[in-house]
């Protein structure tokens, strides 16, 4: 679809994904102090760790509700992993949605923060549950030593962003990123 | 389109045009030329000034003057006071005024000006003793508008300017932009020295305005030039415009349809304050304090410009005061002073009517718009905040 600056009004019309998802669900929200807009994304996350289902409610300007719409049905089928650095990348929705006048640039971020903040939930949850004894590198989201390992040898993965987009380590603060590198240079070594 | 956004600006009248025709086509000169062309511009200018006269109700013809817009007439009466009384820097107005006078009063008191903001109450009202407090012998200006542009709130000038005279040697301006033609107004009994007209709002083309100069009261020319408007406002008068303007107050003197008008409005607010659960009057319950043709509604926990854009799609023109209209990231100064609470602020709506509105469009807007709040109620995460709001409308109207 070509996206043009009817985008948000089509969007905005006609917006897609908007109510709240069946219980128990992850819920992220996010506000912006400067202009009173609210959001709320609640997901659904299946054991491979990807958003399955999604949606929003907005109480904001037609940037947000298109921004929060889009956003949504890009990371629907995507690993947490991956949705969450998409929702970072507030340039990529912004140029999907066209051009903004410069006091809405911040929605598509504020449709982005709802959405980290779901998946901060889903990682919660994730970590509290965890009652493997198996060693964790990726705390984040409780990805074990064993998991990344058996990911990079069936997989053949060769770099970190591979592991991150195959099982999600590596995906939120980033501080096992030198551990995965390891992983990765001693199971690819063995193979050689 | 039905057009219910009259306080932003008002079609031109078909009687206005018929008027103004002839000196867009044939009929030319300029009316400072000595020949034939020119007196007979210059007639038309001064027949016009009748008739502006006649709707305020001036004692003299030379104390209407003929400007560009609301905002000349603003800025020119009380920039125009302080450049004439540099030592009189005390400025009394409101907290609720137009941005001509607000901004202006903000700019001023920012190069040296001493301004005391009254406060108004929660439906949007002054008290009356802010004011007498306020003010002292040597206040200069005291700015007050006649009719609230966002609620319609009508302030009591009559009162407002005899505690004026009582208390302080103070000129009183009045911001009458958005009350010329919707309320009867008499300056000749009002202790009203300026006063601020623009022709826009009353079925006149955008682009005049007057300003009301009590004789007696001196202001400096705004615009320093030729001899026009007795050298008080230089710049070649827009005849076509002028005209405009002046049949546009006498189209105004002789509507009779105030009350139908008022009627509508009433329908309009009664019914969408009890059909829909999160609406709530911005204003006094009190309908005799307020313009006959506004009502100001907020739609709580819903964004008021997504109203406004559905309601487009659907063919009804209104305005909101809520967050990021146009290139303003703020809500509506007028609703923070009443303190309206921001989620309600957000989703305010103002509908104002006008001559041209009927009773099937005021109709064709109540049923439209249920639908348009409840997909943006269904869509809003306060969810909570507006189940609470349902069950306490149900429970009041099975009282």
């Amino acid at each position: 679809m070509q996206h043009t600056a009817d985008t948000v009004a089509q969007l905005f019309l006609s917006p897609r994904n908007v109510g709240d998802v069946a219980e128990p669900s992850f819920v992220g929200r996010s506000a912006s102090f400067q202009c009173g807009a609210t959001l709320r994304i609640s997901l659904h996350v299946d054991e491979s760790q990807r958003i399955t289902e999604a949606k929003f409610k907005a109480a904001g300007c037609s940037v947000l509700v298109a921004s929060a719409s889009l956003l949504i049905d890009q990371v629907i089928g995507r690993t947490t992993g991956e949705a969450a650095a998409l929702a970072q990348q507030g340039e990529l929705l912004q140029k999907k949605l066209g051009a903004l006048p410069a006091e809405r640039s911040e929605c598509p971020a504020l449709a982005g923060a709802a959405l980290v903040a779901a998946i901060g939930k889903y990682s919660d949850s994730v970590r509290d549950d965890w009652e493997g004894d198996e060693a964790l590198i990726c705390t984040c989201f409780c990805v074990s030593e064993r998991t990344i390992e058996r990911e990079i040898q069936q997989r053949e993965l060769r770099t970190v962003a591979e592991v991150t987009a195959a099982c999600n380590a590596g995906a939120g603060c980033r501080s096992c990123y030198s551990l995965i590198e390891d992983m990765l240079e001693e199971v690819n070594g063995k193979w050689k | 389109m039905i057009y219910l956004d009259n306080n932003a600006t008002t079609r031109v009248a078909p009687e206005v045009f018929d008027a103004m025709r002839p000196y867009l086509t044939d009929v030319y000169g300029n009316p400072s030329s000595a020949h034939s062309l020119g007196r007979q511009m210059k007639a038309a200018v001064e027949h016009a000034r009748e008739l502006v006269a006649e709707l305020i109700g001036a004692a003299e013809l030379s104390e209407v003057v003929f400007t560009s817009c609301g905002s000349e007439s603003d800025n020119w009466a009380i920039g125009g006071f302080l450049e004439q009384n540099p030592t009189r820097r005390h400025i009394i107005t409101t907290r609720v005024e137009h941005e001509a006078v607000r901004n202006l009063c903000e700019h001023l008191a920012q190069i040296g000006c001493e301004v005391t903001w009254l406060e108004v109450d929660g439906s949007g009202e002054l008290k009356l003793d802010d004011l007498r407090q306020a003010l002292r012998r040597n206040t200069g200006i005291v700015s007050i508008m006649l009719a609230n542009n966002e609620t319609g709130v009508l302030f009591p000038i009559d009162k407002i300017g005899k505690i004026v005279r009582e208390k302080s040697d103070a000129v009183f301006h009045v911001d009458g932009v958005q009350a010329v033609g919707k309320v009867p107004i008499n300056l000749k009994e009002l202790d009203v020295d300026l006063f601020a007209l623009s022709g826009h709002k009353l079925h006149a083309p955008q682009g005049v305005g007057a300003l009301y100069i009590r004789n007696g009261i001196k202001l400096p020319p705004f615009i320093i030039g030729g001899g026009q408007e007795s050298g008080r406002r230089a710049g070649t008068s827009a005849v076509s415009n002028i005209v405009g303007l002046g049949a546009a107050c006498k189209l105004a003197r002789t509507f009779n349809e105030h009350e139908r008008i008022e009627t509508l409005r009433n329908k309009l607010e009664d019914e969408i304050l009890s059909t829909i659960p999160n609406a709530r009057l911005n204003g006094p319950p009190d309908r005799s304090k307020r313009l006959p043709n506004t009502t100001n509604i907020s739609f709580e926990y819903v964004e008021g410009e997504n109203i406004l854009v559905h309601l487009d799609q659907a063919g009804v023109c209104v305005s909101t005061g809520s967050a990021c209209h146009s290139t303003v990231k703020e809500s509506s100064p007028t609703l923070r002073a009443m303190n309206v609470p921001y989620t309600a602020a957000q989703g305010s709506i103002r509908f104002s009517l006008g001559r041209y509105n009927t009773e099937a469009e005021i109709d064709y807007t109540l049923k439209v718009l249920p639908d348009i709040v409840g997909k943006l109620v269904e869509m809003s995460p306060y969810d909570r905040e507006l189940q609470a709001l349902k069950m306490a409308r149900s429970s009041e109207s099975s009282l």
